[in-house]
């Protein structure tokens, strides 16, 4: 297997706050990597960091052998990297359709779903995450589930070799978190690296095979999902702000 | 990447679509009604209003495409109208250019203007956006009032006159209606475009836009050109009715003209643009007993319609019609 | 020439401070660009112009500054708060309200210049430098109002919450800090401010409907090269400016003409090279 992303000593500063403390790790082509962490831990930081968001404070973040610290969203997004939002986001006006449409009227959308057809093309990814048949509809009205995979359609309207998600089973109910985890799963099938973070490790423990845990910023144990949830630097990291864990 | 995707086949079928359409006919009965207005009613006086009416709905709809489809409020519109009037009324007093070529040369003047303006504002958002965009047009305004030297080439407060008269008022008319329809669709295409679907994006969520691989600065600008590019053509048009231009043209004065227009007719509409630009300029003409209050009305108005009404005075009514379109085509 | 650009770069950068400070405070609280600040300026000026004759300049000038700050307190609560979640719907209702103030002294007034005779009379010489008295007062008042303001905001309670709300408005309204409350006490303060320069500059200037945008720009500019938000930003940022139009001004081969274009020079290179301004906050956006 091959190196896909390397982060390296990377830090975020806000104000007197360390969001993200000299942060290292790696994530091979075709590995599904999860990230767990209490609430403030920065994961959407480092999730921001990587993908260009914010600008760290010193690091690099090397994908596919590409420097990519200090590239612009749009132009990491077009390397092959594409992400999710913990908080949904959309374009509130366009239907569904068109929302996974502007994906893929990317440079590197184009690029792969050009010779389709967008609109055939968008269809096609709709109908991969189950929104099919709401195509027409603005996401306005859709059910908190839906936006999830909305999100991630729009994020595959890219063409990703790599996806980030911010915390893809937040707010779902049980059958909803089934769905994403399938969808997730036939992913990982088709080859797309994924890097993905949960709030509780119970989300991830299927679904991984690898988790790192971060907290205060920092990278704290790094290991399967069994032996993560039972470290004891983990434990107190949770027990601390009396969360739930696992 | 910028290739603008307008694939002519599907666009003449939505045409077919959105002409049997209730907002559709409105409009194509609308425009029929007023190239039939000049022979019936023969009258000079309300042929030269229309023809006023006609460029400033071009101007509203410019506005309409920037700020309502891709977000960027701008509030140094007149800069586009201003700096296109001028260099189209330089190169017909002073070159004898025909008007035609002015025009498009004005036109060109405002695209150039567009990105003067945008690549320093792109930086900003929002309400900085609005902001430094009247900046511009009040530097402007004051760099064309200023004294010699400066006065020598850019005609001082007096600026430019004696633009020879329109030969006939009618042709001038048609000519005008036939600028405005052009404009007005090909403003319309471009929203209903691939092009207008990431310029709505961008509107609606930036940060979502740029996740999605969109370079948005370059829309945005694209978006400023566009719409300089139609004010242009509007600033122009106008300057050779007038036949005259002066600095007053880069006063905020003309920036709320069409952000007044636009938004009586609905924001992010287009062609709400005629219907405001319509009733401003007809209700203008019956308040004009009263024609210092005048500005003071609409300013009011608009006033009360960002409060209240932020679909515009034109939507809610336009959808009450419809209901009873809908009764009667359904019949 | 150093001296001219000492004396009337001061006075210059003290009319400025008084624009600014209450420009950059509301937005710091808010994230309200308000477009009616020049207007604000315009508006006090002429009720003073037009109460002069009842009252005389004293009554005038208390009648202006309190129907500014009854004006600025109707803005926030029946126009800015109800709008505030779209950004846009700010601007373009400030907007509209500057347009309004022009009109409204064009139709009750006349669109001609008018003279406001200066309350304090005479000549001062400082520096070998003969100098308006007027304007020795508006550089005193101003600092003195300054001093006033910053004391306000650091030391009262209300104040106290005009900075909490700027550094982080969610976290202020989840320890129950009326955010509503302090937005309107903020551009109630900002039109107090505008009074105040009119008060102080108004007189022995020219007044005509249009000035109020010129004012905005002002304001504007300054806050942008300061920092948008940041009230020390927009002091210096003031003074800084004052001095580089005044030096424009006397700079041979220039003249005021050109210290005309000083705000938008101003405003191009701050978003060019330092959009946040001078003592901004990083991420402005
Ligand atoms: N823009 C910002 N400015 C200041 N502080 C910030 C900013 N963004 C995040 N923080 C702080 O950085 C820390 C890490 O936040 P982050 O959102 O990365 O955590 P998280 O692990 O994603 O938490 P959650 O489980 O709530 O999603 C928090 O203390 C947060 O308050
Ligand atoms: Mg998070």
């Amino acid at each position: 297997m091959t190196l896909l992303l390397e982060v390296k000593n990377l830090t975020k500063k806000f104000g007197g706050l360390t969001a993200v403390n000299d942060v290292n790790f790696e994530i091979e082509r075709g590995e599904i990597l999860g990230l767990i962490g209490p609430n403030g831990a920065g994961k959407t930081t480092l999730f921001h960091l990587i993908s260009g968001f914010e600008k760290a404070n010193s690091g690099t973040v090397r994908f596919d052998g590409i420097d990519i610290t200090g590239l612009k969203p749009y132009q990491i997004v077009n390397l092959g990297m594409a992400r999710t939002f913990q908080l949904v986001r959309s374009f509130r006006f366009l239907n569904l359709l068109d929302n996974v449409a502007v994906a893929i009227l990317s440079a590197r959308g184009k690029a792969a779903f050009g010779e389709i057809g967008i609109d055939e093309a968008a269809s096609t990814i709709l109908s991969e995450v189950g929104l099919v048949d709401k195509a027409r509809v603005p996401p306005v009205i859709l059910p908190h589930g839906d936006l999830r995979r909305l999100e991630i359609g729009k994020a595959l309207g890219t063409n990703p070799e790599m996806l980030l998600l911010d915390e893809p089973f937040s707010g779902l109910v049980h059958e909803e978190k089934e769905k994403i985890t399938q969808l997730i799963n036939r992913l990982r099938t088709e080859g797309v690296t994924i890097f993905v973070t949960g709030h509780v490790l119970r989300e991830l423990m299927t679904l991984v095979p690898r988790v790192i845990a971060m907290h205060h910023g920092r990278l704290i144990a790094e290991g399967p999902p069994k032996e993560v949830a039972n470290n004891r630097i983990v434990l107190e990291a949770y027990l601390g702000r009396g969360e739930e864990f696992a | 990447m910028m290739r603008l995707q307008l694939d002519l086949r599907s666009f003449f079928e939505r045409f077919k679509i959105w002409a049997v359409s209730f907002r559709g006919s409105i409009t194509l009965i609308a425009l029929a009604g007023l190239s039939l207005f000049p022979p019936i009613t023969r009258s000079v006086y309300w042929t030269q209003i229309l023809i006023s009416a006609m460029i400033f709905a071009i101007f509203a709809a410019s506005w309409d495409l920037l700020a309502g489809y891709a977000g960027q409020v701008s509030f140094g519109h007149s800069v586009f109208f201003g700096a296109a009037g001028y260099v189209t009324a330089a190169l017909v007093r002073y070159l004898g250019v025909n008007w035609i070529l002015s025009l498009i040369a004005g036109a060109f003047a405002a695209v150039l203007f567009s990105l003067l303006i945008g690549i320093p504002c792109l930086r900003l958002k929002g309400p900085y956006l609005a902001l430094g965009t009247l900046a511009f047009s009040l530097i402007l305004l004051s760099l064309f009032y200023m004294g010699p030297p400066w006065s020598d080439i850019l005609g001082g407060s007096e600026g430019i006159s004696g633009l020879p008269v329109p030969p006939n008022i009618f042709v001038a008319f048609y000519l005008v209606l036939g600028f405005m329809i052009i404009s007005l669709f090909g403003m319309h295409a471009i929203v209903e475009s691939r092009l207008g679907t990431l310029l709505k994006a961008i509107r609606d969520d930036e940060t979502c836009a740029d996740a999605s691989g969109i370079n948005t600065t370059v829309y945005k600008l694209i978006a400023f050109m566009l719409s300089g590019f139609f004010a242009g053509i509007a600033g122009s048009l106008f300057v050779l009715q007038q036949t005259a231009v002066n600095p007053a043209y880069f006063q905020p004065l003309y920036s709320f003209y069409a952000i007044i227009m636009a938004s009586i007719g609905g924001i992010a509409t287009i062609f709400g643009s005629i219907a405001g630009s319509f009733i401003f300029w007809i209700l203008s003409e019956f308040l004009r007993p009263l024609a210092a209050a005048a500005l003071l009305i609409f300013a009011t108005l608009l006033i009360l319609i960002v409060r209240f009404a932020e679909e515009g005075v034109m939507n809610p009514v336009m959808e009450r019609i419809q209901e009873y379109w809908d009764k009667f085509r359904g019949m | 020439m150093i001296e001219e650009v000492i004396i009337f770069g001061t006075v210059q950068g003290a009319l400025l401070a008084l624009l600014a400070l209450g420009f950059s405070l509301v937005y710091g609280v808010g994230g309200v660009l308000n477009l009616a600040h020049g207007a604000f300026y315009l508006i006090t000026a002429y009720i003073i112009f037009w109460t002069i004759p009842l009252f005389g300049f004293t009554v005038s000038a208390i009648v202006g500054l309190i129907a500014v700050m009854g004006i600025a307190a109707f803005t926030s609560l029946a126009l800015i708060k109800p709008l505030q979640d779209t950004h846009i719907g700010v601007v373009l209702v400030t907007f509209a309200l500057a347009f309004f103030f022009e009109q409204f002294v064009k139709y009750f007034g006349d669109p001609l210049y008018h003279y406001i005779a200066p309350w304090v009379p005479g000549f001062i010489t400082l520096l070998g430098i003969n100098l308006q008295a007027q304007l020795l007062a508006l550089v005193i008042g101003s600092i003195a109002l300054v001093i006033v303001v910053t004391l306000f905001i650091n030391k009262t309670k209300i104040g106290k919450s005009i900075r909490a709300v700027s550094q982080d408005a969610e976290a202020a309204s989840l320890v129950g800090i009326n955010t509503d409350l302090v937005l309107m006490t903020s551009l109630v303060l900002s039109a107090l401010l505008v009074g105040f320069a009119v008060i102080f500059y108004a007189p022995g200037n020219y007044i005509a409907p249009h000035i109020g945008w010129r004012y905005l720009l002002l304001a504007f500019s300054v806050t942008i090269f300061g920092g948008m938000g940041s009230i020390p930003g927009s002091i210096v940022g003031a003074f800084i400016m004052g001095y580089a139009t005044t030096f424009t001004d006397y700079f041979p081969m220039l003249g005021p003409e050109y210290s005309q274009l000083i705000p938008i020079v101003v405003i191009l290179v701050m978003l060019l090279i330092r959009p946040q301004g001078l003592l901004g906050k990083e991420e402005v956006q």
